[in-house]
């Protein structure tokens, strides 16, 4: 497809509907509704719909690849832009059950913190996308509206401080807000950085409930070179009993899983993921994700291996000390 | 203009040649890199002094240009400043004259101006003495990274070439033998050579003095033989003293994984003696004449942007081009005519065309990979960031135009 109808896609849904592919709106709180989490407080979870996103990306971008090369993407090109979101909204079908994975990531994380004994609130229908595609493609302005939306919801609900649960949501939050977004003052958390903290002032030690098995990290890119988060993520996992392997690249160093640019390049950036899950592979078949995209990125390429976000395994621990 | 990129993309991603030795060249310069920090660690501090340096310059960039003017003149060299590509071509040519047998160095400046294909043009015959360099003029394409052009060719194809081009009796079997066969033919060349053209690593603005940092040793074969030398170097490359020079020169081979250079060359002037009654004569092994063409060709006025400036640093190590996962899948087949990989994105929004590198600049992933190999600091996926910017507001003002 033509790059300038994708970039209208993006814009034109996300000032629209606030998300930027056609999905339900309410696929941003939907998994919370059996988790009766409180509606008021402080400090609340925003899960920025980046994980929620995950199967429409897939879908979108397996029907990109699909038509990288085809007529049918010169006849789009000529399509006007509402006739394009249109295609887009009819062609865009996510997989049930990577719905539920994507649920069942966030309820993980959900549980995760209120086992740490952190007290926080949700925001519900106030947990929005925060525009990280508009503003890495370029698309500032669109961004900037959005982004002032996105503030004056999450000022009206009280929030002064935020937990992510991603990467992207994170960084755009902590240091892109703040230039963009006029009186942005909120406190911005990741949630591993909090478990980590909460793990640290633990006055006895958690029990062990893996045996030692062997994953392999991959390190999202802005957590290891935008937001130093490199330590909590191996020291939770660690101490959940895992043994932790690092690739050849990693940490500071991390190597891309190429979802950034899925939606221009299908065909390149599954190069880029196939790399880099060959080099993960190579230590471990188990490997652990952080960031939604990259998720998305590696399962799209992945054979044999198995793809798990950390929160899913580090909740293994919860279910089994929960029946214990 | 992107449709384009993502076909030359396409074709590079389905050339199992050019993924194969790139992957190979991007882990071998990993290990190098790391290796040479690791056993010579002041260079990473000779390096915050050549960003340091190259800082004042691009402050004062007109006040350096004309120093650096000054000295050379002061040591009998004869500067020249060209305001583009097509005057620095116009320039070279007339010092060249015509029917000259004309051996290069490789340079990307070179390439930027299209000078080899102008002076074959005028009638002169023209040889590329880098291996690497030579290949790709036989092949008629362009170089595929800053310091090994030729990465994307298998040694069968460098054969099969060499015999179809130059019709040297070789077999791909062995790469000395490659080798061998390449240095019997230009060695011919670079004894009956008329003019030696070379790029510059570094331009000293306190003595005239001008450093190229190489491997192979062609290069001081062509500034040395020939009775003209001609240096063609953009302006970025100049630096406050020699010893400022020095240092850039050496930073530049350790980040590209080639430390200790295998040699360094210092051109300040015609060689010459006055070994005989004091009279000073000209020219007595090396060139009695050095020409120096400094090209501005978009750097003055980058070096008043606020974002591009930030290019003008770069010493063009190709770090980070080794180190991106889209260059890895992709070399020089992502960027623009000449400059491609992160830093090739603003090099081809300076000396190129804007678009072009703003539509490149959409596949970059915005990794952040490049900035933190920089040796330079160059924030180069800001660079990128910036420039898929301006491709939006470009697009978005044509479709205004035409709804």
């Amino acid at each position: 497809m033509d790059i300038n109808s994708i970039l209208h896609i993006i814009a034109e849904n996300t000032l629209r509907t606030g998300l930027p592919l056609p999905a339900p709106r309410d696929i941003a709180y939907h998994w919370a509704k059996p988790l009766n989490l409180p509606r008021s407080g402080s400090m609340f979870l925003y899960t920025g719909v980046m994980y929620q996103l995950m199967p429409y990306i897939k879908s979108f971008v397996a029907i990109l690849e699909r038509f990288e090369d085809s007529r049918l993407a010169k006849a789009l090109r000529l399509a006007a832009s509402p006739k394009l979101t249109g295609l887009a909204r009819a062609a865009i079908k996510p997989e049930r059950d990577e719905i539920e994975l994507a649920e069942s990531i966030l309820t993980s994380i959900a549980r995760l913190l209120a086992r740490a004994g952190i007290n926080y609130a949700y925001l519900y229908e106030d947990d929005m996308y925060t525009g990280v595609i508009l503003y890495d493609m370029g698309l500032e302005e669109a961004f900037q509206e959005h982004a002032a939306r996105v503030y004056e919801r999450l000022r009206r609900r009280g929030a002064k401080k935020l937990i992510t649960v991603d990467p992207h949501t994170t960084y755009m939050l902590r240091h892109v807000y703040p230039k963009y977004v006029d009186g942005f003052d909120i406190e911005v958390v990741n949630y591993l950085e909090l478990l980590d903290e909460a793990l640290a002032g633990r006055a006895q030690p958690a029990p062990r409930l893996w045996s030692g098995e062997r994953v392999v990290v991959h390190d999202p890119c802005l957590y290891a070179r935008a937001l130093k988060l490199v330590k909590q993520p191996r020291r939770l996992l660690e101490h959940a009993g895992l043994t932790v392997l690092e690739p050849r690249r990693s940490g500071r160093m991390t190597y891309c899983c190429g979802g950034p640019i899925e939606a221009l390049s299908p065909r390149l950036a599954g190069r880029i993921a196939s790399t880099r899950l060959r080099e993960l592979r190579e230590k471990a078949p188990v490997i652990v994700t952080m960031c939604p995209i990259c998720f998305v990125s590696f399962s799209r390429v992945a054979k044999n291996e198995t793809i798990v976000d950390i929160s899913i395994i580090l909740s293994k621990t919860l279910r089994q000390d929960e029946e214990a | 203009m992107l449709t384009d990129i993502l076909r030359d993309v396409r074709r590079a991603l389905e050339d199992p040649i050019l993924q194969e030795s790139v992957s190979r060249a991007a882990a071998s310069n990993e290990e190098n890199v790391a290796r040479v920090l690791s056993h010579y660690p002041e260079l990473a501090k000779l390096a915050r002094e050549v960003e340091e340096a190259k800082k004042r310059v691009l402050s004062r960039l007109d006040e350096y240009i004309e120093a650096t003017m000054e000295s050379l003149r002061r040591v009998k060299a004869r500067p020249y400043f060209a305001e583009n590509g097509e005057e620095a071509r116009e320039l070279i040519a007339r010092v060249v004259g015509s029917n000259k047998l004309v051996v290069m160095s490789k340079s990307m400046v070179a390439e930027e101006i299209g000078l080899r294909e102008y002076l074959e043009m005028n009638g002169n015959e023209v040889w590329e003495t880098d291996l690497g360099q030579l290949l790709v003029q036989l092949e008629g394409g362009k170089p595929m990274h800053t310091l090994a052009p030729a990465i994307h060719m298998s040694k069968d194809a460098a054969a099969k070439l060499l015999s179809e081009k130059l019709g040297l009796a070789v077999s791909s079997s062995s790469p000395d033998e490659l080798v061998a066969s390449i240095r019997e033919f230009l060695r011919a060349k670079l004894t009956r050579a008329d003019v030696g053209i070379t790029g510059a690593n570094a331009i000293a603005a306190d003595t005239g003095a001008v450093l190229l940092v190489e491997n192979e040793g062609n290069i001081r074969l062509v500034a040395g033989m020939p009775r003209k030398h001609i240096v063609v170097a953009g302006v970025d490359k100049i630096l406050p003293s020699l010893v400022d020079a020095f240092k850039a020169v050496i930073v530049q081979s350790a980040y590209a994984g080639l430390y200790p250079p295998t040699y360094v060359n210092i051109t300040a002037g015609p060689s010459s003696t006055a070994d005989i009654e004091l009279q000073r004569v000209y020219g007595v092994h090396g060139p009695p004449e050095v020409h120096v063409v400094l090209v501005d060709n978009g750097r003055r006025e980058a070096a008043r942007h606020s974002v591009l400036s930030e290019q003008l640093r770069c010493i063009r190590c190709g770090r980070c081009q080794l180190e991106c996962p889209v260059w890895q899948h992709t070399a020089n087949n992502w960027g623009g005519r000449v400059y491609g990989g992160p830093m090739g994105l603003g090099w081809t929004a300076i000396t190129e065309d804007m678009s072009r590198a703003a539509a490149a600049a959409m596949l970059c992933l915005l990794c952040k990979r490049c900035d933190s190999v920089c040796p330079m600091r160059i924030p180069l996926s800001r660079i990128a960031r910036w420039l898929k910017r301006y491709y939006v507001c470009a697009f978005t003002a044509t479709e205004k135009r035409q709804p």
